[in-house]
């Protein structure tokens, strides 16, 4: 399966949101890819703590395979190559994690016809040997994701199943935002519809992720006064109305991620061990990671809206 | 002189073995040049050799800037129906021009590339097996990938994939038998840390060499896709259903395929000897066979266990057809009590 990452805004974890996806999924016996499609900035390895793909790869990463300047994408195995001693050594019964970085120097590039195609042969080729790809894309409307929307429009990608995820933070400006990159004229539908994709059933494939989420009735907020609660709750109450108008509501959503200071402060795979041994993470974070994980997976959650 | 190649195997993008007839026609990469089949011992499928032409630096250990001119010949092979391999090679000589000549030259001569000034046969064997190359030298694999990439496009395909595999590459150096000399094994089979393996060996040249390697390619490959599906399993902490559903893949689509040295000409069957006797190819995958056939058995078990006391509880007396009375009572039966007592662990586990 396919799945595509994309936000409108920056800062909205998506990157590490579906790095845990990933591992998650890993974790669980899954082989499964994660495809930098950030070409303004590769920088997923840093993510999973591989100090040799940080920036990208000058040995031939998304970039140039893309453009067929080089036969085979450079691959990281991550379970070999981290350098965090908690993801490195394959867990008994966990599937390949494999990252597929970006060139260190690569930036945006158009999309014409052969780099849509050479992305249809990375598509199929990934899929002989992966459960799961998940494609990171850059924030806003960019050329990756008028690429994947071409591709994935194509017959001989008919057999391969896809989903996209639409990461937004809990905010007037994102949700208005994340609507905006779905709906709106030369959003995903419009231009998914220009390269041959049928509207409705595109849409059936898209779902938002809420990500940063304060619940107002989080234990973690009782030290805030009641004035303040109070004015948290409406405000909850508002964005929830305001996210139902604009199609991004409770229907359309796969999940959602707690805030999480470990997230705010350093962008990495949750580990058993930061939650149980050092504590610095939250179980409700993993928790988020895991039903995310499971969901995407889960007919039931893909049902026609 | 060298011969060099390496030979990508994976599982062909289908979800149904192919029949000889679709191998022909998915084989079929050149207009006028029919594939070739073999039916025994098993469905054997070969594409016409296919050239690409190259004029590039070549590899060498020590860095120095070594150019060649010529071809790479490359085929693709379907064996069983099932699995694809595409194999790309090519033999080093030394040119006796010192610069480019016209095509027809080298078309002359498929398959090698001349190699300018006076080669170090030596230095370019070590650049050729190590593992990151300079972007810039000579990739044969390159060729083998783009030409499995060809063949799992072919829309004769379903591009459905029965279940997900690695491809593995196997990259080969071989050596005239005078070239060395410096008392090393006349084979070394290297497993990498990835999905790369490679070959080093001498003998004397024939072209039977690409065949030898392509079935070592193969039955490496059948090992490790074995091995990672019983790795999967999690044999002796799943619950036997899962176990066994785990390693169907292996019954429905491999363990029929293993047959080393079917395809291999006299002169390298002693190379294939030397496998079996060190590390031994054969001891393995049986014990992997046995391993896999032993998990189907004790989940057979365990069903017909489970049927039984079902039955039982169900008050219903009357004994199987074609079971003999005295064996209907399970109790009494040593591998059915360890059975009922494993499925009773797991259950509590479980829960």
């Amino acid at each position: 399966m396919l799945v595509f990452a994309i936000s409108d805004k920056g800062g909205t974890g998506r990157s590490v949101t579906s790095s845990n996806i990933v591992y998650r999924r890993a974790l669980r016996g899954n082989d499964v890819c994660y495809l930098d499609f950030d070409f303004g900035s590769p920088t997923a390895g840093a993510i999973f703590n591989v100090s040799t793909a940080e920036r990208g790869t000058d040995r031939g990463g998304m970039h140039s395979y893309l453009q067929e300047k080089v036969a085979e994408p450079y691959r990281v195995d991550v379970w070999t190559s981290s350098d965090r001693s908690a993801l490195r050594g394959k867990p008994p019964g966990a599937g390949q994690l494999v990252l597929l970085p970006g060139d260190s120097s690569g930036g945006e590039f158009p999309t014409v016809p052969s780099v849509v195609q050479q992305c249809v042969r990375l598509f199929l080729r990934l899929d002989e040997e992966f459960d799961l790809c998940l494609v990171d894309l850059s924030a806003g409307r960019s050329y990756a994701a008028d690429m994947v929307l071409a591709a994935t429009a194509r017959p001989e990608l008919a057999a391969i199943p896809f989903r996209w995820l639409v990461y937004h933070r809990w905010t007037r400006q994102h949700i208005i935002a994340a609507a905006g990159l779905v709906y709106e004229r030369r959003g995903l539908l419009d231009v998914g519809a220009a390269h041959g994709h049928d509207k409705r059933r595109l849409a059936e494939q898209i779902r938002f992720v809420r990500t940063a989420v304060v619940e107002p009735s989080s234990p973690d907020l009782s030290a805030l006064r009641s004035t303040q609660l109070a004015w948290l709750d409406e405000c909850n109450r508002d964005l929830h109305e305001l996210a139902g108008r604009n199609r991004v509501g409770r229907t359309a959503m796969l999940g959602k991620v707690p805030l999480d200071p470990v997230l705010q402060w350093r962008e990495q795979i949750i580990v058993d061990e930061d939650v149980y041994a050092s504590q610095i993470a939250n179980e409700g974070t993993t928790r988020a990671f895991d039903d995310l994980a499971t969901k995407i997976f889960d007919e039931r959650a893909w049902e026609g809206l | 002189m060298l011969i060099m190649g390496e030979v990508h195997t994976g599982l062909l993008r289908n979800l149904g073995e192919l029949s000889e007839t679709e191998c022909r026609e998915v084989l079929r990469l050149t207009s006028g040049e029919e594939p070739r089949t073999w039916q025994r011992p098993l469905l054997y499928a070969i594409s016409p050799d296919v050239l690409t032409g190259v004029d590039c630096r070549l590899p060498s250990s020590s860095g120095a800037r070594i150019r060649g001119t010529g071809t790479v010949s490359h085929r693709a092979t379907i064996v069983g129906g099932r699995v694809l391999q595409g194999s790309s090679y090519t033999t080093l000589l030394r040119s006796d021009s010192d610069q480019r000549l016209p095509w027809s030259h080298y078309l002359a001569a498929p398959g090698v590339v001349e190699v300018y000034g006076r080669p170090r046969w030596q230095d370019m064997a070590d650049g050729f097996v190590t593992p990151e190359p300079p972007m810039d030298v000579l990739n044969v694999g390159a060729i083998s990938g783009r030409l499995m990439g060809a063949v799992q496009d072919s829309a004769r395909l379903d591009r459905k994939t029965p279940f997900k595999t690695t491809r593995t590459r196997l990259r080969w150096l071989f050596e005239r038998d005078d070239a060395r000399g410096d008392g090393r094994p006349a084979m070394r089979l290297t497993l990498g840390r990835d999905t790369m393996r490679t070959l080093r060996f001498t003998g004397e040249p024939t072209t039977d060499v690409v065949a030898f390697c392509e079935d070592l390619a193969l039955h490496d490959w059948l090992l490790t896709t074995l091995q990672t599906l019983i790795q999967r399993a999690l044999i002796g902490t799943a619950a036997p259903a899962q176990i066994a559903a785990r390693l169907s893949p292996a019954i429905d689509h491999l363990l029929h395929l293993w047959m080393p040295g079917a395809r291999v000409e006299e002169p390298f069957l002693p190379f294939w000897e030397e496998l079996e006797r060190h590390p031994g190819f054969t001891r393995q995958w049986t014990s992997s066979v046995a391993r896999i056939r032993d998990q189907i058995t004790v989940n057979t078990l365990s069903l017909l266990s489970v049927t039984e006391s079902r039955r039982e509880a169900d008050g219903d007396p009357s004994p199987r057809r074609g079971v003999p009375q005295d064996r209907t009572q399970s109790h009494s039966h040593p591998v059915r009590r360890r059975i009922f007592f494993r499925a009773d662990q797991r259950s509590r586990r479980r829960s």
